[in-house]
């Protein structure tokens, strides 16, 4: 694969006329006011079926599942998971939206992105049936607004390590307490997973992770304003506060403590999920700043000539095409890979999102530095595209813990 | 109920290209649905749903065989196309166009409406939904901004300088509707995806009993001479106030009637 389709592009153009006319007009206000990206999100999902086509998916997993279930309470031999032949290259249904979105609004990719994906898949990966059923749907088609939440202002990078927050039985329920903060949707989540330690009165490192599903409204249950912050403006940011937020059985995702490919793993297997989509996010940023650049090389006149003619922008705008061809590649190449059916390790999940978030991030500095003065004023855009590239190089695992999971995936072969 | 939508592809206007050596437009590469044909499909969507079923065909006349613009139209929702393609239908004037679509809508059984946009987006004639109309004997209706048909009447809003006219005819009838219209779709990502499956009836002139000979330049009964760029604006009179540019103005509005 070298180039989208014509389905695939068609889809990129409905797509782009849809951000045109919905988003572009009122990205002031998505950056800089009071509105959450929530309601033209679903628009975006109800526009082109998106909320249907989720939908649809998750009954008929469910419909297998519960074939499973039927089969295993039964005594016989349950069916066998459907063989997955690939995707097809449907994937590139959920790629392309996320591309065009961060050329105009990262933000809002950030919104979807822990909503539909983050929050679902932890209750989907680990979650009984009835769980899913309860909350998975309407998270999918982003009626409701789910928040993932592990960090805490004491632990980063180290997540499980220092993580403080806990559960501890009462009864036959819980009681959570604890603070976290960097929640994406956390201000105006509806749906929450509360990752923290079950405390038995054992040494916090021996501690089984355990995960909750909050509702908003839950007493005890605290939602901060939106943070502010550097970049990703139209991505509400926010703290969570616990303090005794009792819980029963059916809020612990799995309803049982015996984790054994939970807790840590269902966390990793989500970290992943998460870095191939940053890829995406990058080459959007990347494609954006790269036309914008070029168009602006071509009618800035200094020195009697159009900047584009001097060797030292020439260099910028080649360094950005190779970044753009190398990230589009990574990109060909997830959907390649989910239409065969095969999936990424953990390792190469890394180096593309290392390789991606570093590049976004050069490319959108490097177009303030050829827009110059211009470039740094927010009229000019790509001071919000810098501004929202840094990000990338942070979340969903820092660049310096990327390359920990990259070489640890080599090494352990 | 039944609607045929007269759609046609055109080059991208964001990338128009060039002209050919007669003067005509170069429609060589990748053509797109007319975005004033958008609202034609739309229409015919929400008619064949208003009245419980039926199909919506799209009916087109482009060279090479190009479907792109046709998919589009597919994605939101038509179920099925007619595609007249044939190298003598080059350089086709308005009513060569309209007795080749007419030709092709009379091979779509049971159409109880048709309807086009007022004028296309690289043509401008404006003359071809009611030439259509004329070679087919059928009741049309321009300038339509609403549409409804109830008991085998459509009855139509049709949009004037003023207001609106209400007019009706019996069906079948062909209606051209304006933008004002309805507010066009976006194609579903499934949309697009079924669209590629959906039928396209692909025809030359022969196929439609016409004569290769009789239509394009043959048929033309016109030649294009030259083409010249559109004048550029001129500058506006500037008016330095010297205590009468109140006057002046008065006068310059008066002069154009509009006091």
């Amino acid at each position: 694969m070298f180039e989208w389709s014509d389905e695939q592009l068609m889809v990129r153009d409905a797509v782009r006329q849809f951000i045109d006319k919905e988003i572009r007009p009122n990205l002031e206000e998505l950056e800089h006011g009071d509105t959450p990206p929530y309601d033209t999100l679903r628009k975006l999902f109800a526009t082109f079926g998106m909320d249907a086509a989720a939908r649809d998916r998750f009954a008929n997993q469910i419909a297998f599942e519960k074939q499973v279930a039927d089969a295993v309470a039964a005594g016989d031999q349950p069916p066998d998971r459907p063989k997955r032949d690939g995707d097809g290259g449907a994937s590139s249904l959920t790629i392309i939206p996320i591309i065009e979105l961060c050329r105009v609004c990262p933000g809002m990719v950030t919104a979807m992105g822990v909503s539909v994906g983050l929050t679902s898949a932890a209750i989907m990966s680990k979650g009984t049936i009835a769980q899913k059923e309860r909350w998975v749907p309407e998270l999918l088609t982003l009626e409701k607004v789910g928040a993932w939440a592990i960090t805490e202002p004491d632990s980063g990078s180290d997540a499980f390590g220092s993580m403080k927050a806990s559960a501890r039985r009462d009864g036959d329920e819980y009681l959570l307490n604890g603070s976290k903060t960097f929640i994406t949707n956390g201000p105006y989540a509806d749906t929450i997973v509360f990752i923290c330690k079950l405390d038995e009165g054992n040494p916090p490192a021996e501690r089984t992770i355990l995960s909750f599903v909050l509702e908003r409204g839950t007493a005890g249950l605290e939602q901060s304003k939106p943070l502010r912050k550097m970049g990703m403006h139209s991505s509400p940011t926010g703290e969570l506060f616990l303090t005794d937020v009792r819980v029963g059985r059916d809020r612990l995702i799995g309803e049982t403590e015996d984790v054994v490919s939970g807790g840590r793993e269902g966390a990793k297997t989500t970290f992943q999920q998460e870095r191939s989509g940053v890829a995406a996010m990058a080459l959007g940023i990347i494609q954006e700043c790269l036309e914008l650049s070029v168009a602006y090389a071509k009618d800035r006149v200094q020195f009697g000539q159009p900047i584009g003619r001097f060797q030292l922008i020439q260099d910028k705008l080649a360094r950005m095409e190779v970044a753009r061809l190398n990230v589009e590649n990574l990109v060909f190449r997830t959907v390649e890979m989910s239409a065969a059916g095969r999936p990424m390790t953990l390792a190469e999940a890394s180096a593309m999102k290392l390789y991606s978030a570093r590049a976004a991030t050069e490319v959108a500095l490097e177009a303030v530095q050829l827009f110059g003065g211009n470039g740094y004023m927010s009229e000019f855009r790509v001071e919000q595209l810098a501004r929202d590239a840094k990000v990338l190089q942070i979340y969903a695992g820092t660049d310096e813990i990327q390359i920990t999971h990259i070489a640890k995936d080599l090494l352990r072969r | 109920m039944n609607v045929v939508v007269c759609v046609k592809q055109i080059p991208d206007p964001a990338d128009p290209g060039a002209l050919e050596e007669d003067h005509t437009l170069k429609r060589d590469g990748k053509l797109i649905l007319d975005e004033s044909d958008s609202y034609g499909v739309e229409m015919a969507l929400q008619l064949a749903d208003a009245a419980g079923g039926g199909d919506v065909t799209l009916v087109s006349m482009a060279p090479n065989n190009e479907t792109s613009g046709l998919r589009t139209a597919l994605a939101m929702g038509a179920a099925k196309a007619v595609l007249v393609s044939d190298d003598a239908l080059s350089g086709a004037g308005a009513l060569d166009t309209a007795k080749v679509l007419a030709a092709a809508i009379k091979r779509v059984e049971g159409a109880d409406l048709i309807l086009a946009a007022t004028e296309s987006s690289d043509g401008y004639t404006g003359t071809v939904p009611e030439q259509i109309a004329a070679v087919l004997d059928l009741p049309s209706v321009t300038f339509a901004k609403h549409v409804e048909v109830a008991d085998g009447t459509v009855k139509v809003q049709r949009q004037t300088e003023s207001g609106f006219d209400e007019c009706e005819a019996p069906l079948p009838a062909l209606v051209s509707v304006t933008a004002g219209v309805v507010e066009p779709r976006y194609p579903s990502f499934k949309g697009i995806m079924a669209a590629k499956s959906k039928p396209v009836d692909q025809v030359t002139v022969a196929d439609l009993g016409l004569d290769p000979s009789a239509v394009g330049w043959a048929g033309a009964g016109q030649e294009i001479v030259d083409v010249s760029p559109a004048p550029e604006r001129q500058a506006g009179e500037v008016i330095e106030d010297e205590g009468d540019a109140h006057q002046k103005i008065v006068e310059f509005l008066d002069g154009l009637k509009v006091l």
